[in-house]
């Protein structure tokens, strides 16, 4: 059951129901329930077992934390605790990938040896329930927060169903104190839940997988193609994965908000960031926030010794793992590696850079800032490359091709201009016009803040006409070939 | 030394660490109330305060601060 199934437009009215007429001391134990109904009917329900052993050990082991008392003790149970969370992690989501790699070193050594591989795992929203468990117990260790006396708001806290899939992954001081609140029901927060909710679903189903459309032939068979076809799905994959990305967690904080929660926003204008440090600011924050305060602070203190050295190479290493936590492939890791060297090769000319805008007088204007924000989202849609590409050999081809204007050139001498658009650019797909249309109306909507309260302001015969028109153009525009989120595989 | 001194000598530090003249701290200052101090900034802030204060900090010393007047404390505390 995902946000974009038929079930979970049943399903969710359903829960609010039942949450409504449950008496406020019980309602947490209908989202309990809800939740472990909606994780069991989605792919595995042996995964319950999964999420019920992480939310009963991570309950355990913050309660241990706490009264350990002295330092040493704390540190020894902290490890042990985040360990246990990460051998979840790793059994589940990178086990094959390790054997896999180990294999290529044992043939190596011993020719005709082999560990025998296992099948790889459904891991499916693992990753985000145990990132969520290594902050709670961290922030009890650091003395941030208290751990959860209330063993059901814990496990709410864990498995609270809109934010369970894909995140965001929430604070426990941010998310475990709306829990312990009693519910009050506000019109007004309702109605820009659904909103939001809608509005998800509609960057989703009409834009994310529209492009999509444009993005998946050349991807899936990246062989057939050169330049121009190359250039234009990689900046159709960079605006596929943040629609499709922000438009889940719209209909995640939408659907919290029915239930009178208020979840972490995940974007903000992530294209419009004027450097690549800029861009974590703004991309998947409450990820990023997660790797940086839990990885990087970390690393950067214990190596804060060798200077900007040890700055550069934690950074590093945080992204090189950031690019592992997407996925147990290489071509991940190598997104991961190139966000990391950009960062780390930022701290050594970051000071330079300021001090020649200023020399050249140019450090204010807004000529520079487009410059930036331009340079930034090339260097991002660089590193898409990787992150959609099937493979190292893929995503090197395309390298390798993607600034071959010439054979486009070329060919179109040859087949003429017409049929160099039906080949390269429509693909046996009629829908271009319309997808150019959705990538100029894209960009503007992130150009311009979407989320925009006045609406509510706006009189009535307004308000209802834009409802009726989001409405219709979900149901008429969208895609019909139902496909998952692309975080979902995260 | 006094909370006065120590803040009066924070706010270079942090001025020089985030390259801008117009931060002005209060005790109720938090990381949240100027811009450029997020989580990629923090630990370079935290070793510019240890290396002007000739103090070390422990992640677990710093973790729970919540604004500048706690940070201001725990300075004092560490330089008696």
């Amino acid at each position: 059951m995902t946000f974009n199934s038929i079930s979970y437009f049943i399903f969710l009215p359903a829960v609010f129901l039942v949450f409504h007429i449950t008496a406020d001391r019980y309602r947490w134990l209908a989202l309990l329930i809800s939740s472990y109904i909606f994780y069991g009917f989605l792919l595995k329900p042996s995964l319950l077992i999964v999420l019920a052993f992480v939310t009963i050990f991570s309950y355990y082991m913050g309660n241990r934390i706490d009264t350990a008392g002295n330092k040493e003790n704390r540190k020894k149970l902290l490890f042990f605790s985040v360990a246990g969370n990460l051998a979840v992690l790793v059994y589940f989501k990178y086990l094959a990938f390790l054997v896999e790699n180990l294999n290529i070193l044992v043939g190596f050594l011993a020719p005709g040896a082999a560990i025998p591989e296992p099948a790889p795992l459904v891991s499916i929203a693992l990753s985000f329930f145990i990132f969520q468990a290594i902050s709670y117990l961290s922030d009890i260790y650091f003395g941030i927060t208290k751990p959860e006396v209330h063993p059901g708001h814990f496990a709410l806290y864990i498995s609270f169903f809109p934010k369970l899939l894909q995140g965001p992954i929430e604070r426990a001081e941010s998310l475990l104190p709306q829990l312990r609140k009693p519910y009050e029901f506000h019109y007004t927060e309702i109605r820009s839940g659904l909103l939001l909710f809608v509005w998800g679903l509609f960057l989703k189903v009409v834009v994310a997988d529209r492009l999509a459309l444009f993005v998946d032939p050349v991807y899936n068979n990246v062989e057939a193609y050169t330049g121009i076809p190359l250039i234009i799905a990689t900046y159709a994959y960079a605006f596929q994965i943040y629609f499709d990305f922000a438009g889940y967690t719209n209909m995640a904080l939408g659907g919290a908000k029915l239930f009178g929660l208020n979840l972490t926003q995940n974007f903000r204008s992530p294209y419009l960031a004027t450097s690549c440090a800029d861009f974590w600011r703004r991309w998947h924050i409450s990820f990023s926030r997660w790797i940086l305060d839990y990885i990087f602070q970390p690393l950067q203190m214990k190596w804060r010794n060798l200077g900007k050295n040890g700055t550069a190479l934690a950074l590093f290493v945080t992204f090189l793992l950031s690019g592992l936590w997407h996925g147990a492939s290489w071509t991940f890791i190598i997104w991961g590696l190139l966000h990391g060297v950009f960062l780390a090769a930022s701290t050594y000319y970051k000071p330079y850079k300021k001090q020649l805008h200023k020399k050249l007088g140019i450090d204010n204007s807004r000529w520079l800032t487009i410059w930036q924000v331009i340079v930034t989202f090339h260097l991002v849609s660089f590193t898409y490359i990787f992150f959609r590409a099937s493979s190292i050999e893929d995503a090197g081809h395309i390298i390798a091709n993607i600034l071959n204007i010439y054979s486009n050139y070329t060919e179109i001498k040859t087949i003429g201009i017409s049929e160099f658009i039906t080949k390269n650019i429509l693909i046996g797909n009629r829908k271009i016009v319309a997808i150019t249309l959705l990538l100029i109306l894209s960009i503007i909507l992130v150009v311009y803040k979407h989320r925009d309260e006045s609406l509510f302001t706006k009189p009535v015969w307004f308000r209802w006409a834009c409802y009726y028109s989001l409405f219709i153009i979900i149901v008429v525009l969208q895609i019909s070939t139902k496909t998952d989120f692309i975080y979902l595989q995260f | 030394m006094i909370a006065e001194e120590i803040q009066r000598r924070m706010t270079e530090v942090l001025r020089d660490v985030l390259d801008n003249e117009a931060i002005t701290l209060t005790r109720e200052t938090t990381a949240d109330d100027i811009e450029e101090w997020d989580s990629l900034a923090h630990i370079s802030i935290i070793v510019a305060i240890e290396n002007e204060f000739g103090i070390k900090f422990d992640l677990v010393d710093i973790k729970p601060l919540k604004n500048i007047g706690e940070f201001i404390d725990l300075i004092k505390r560490k330089t008696s």
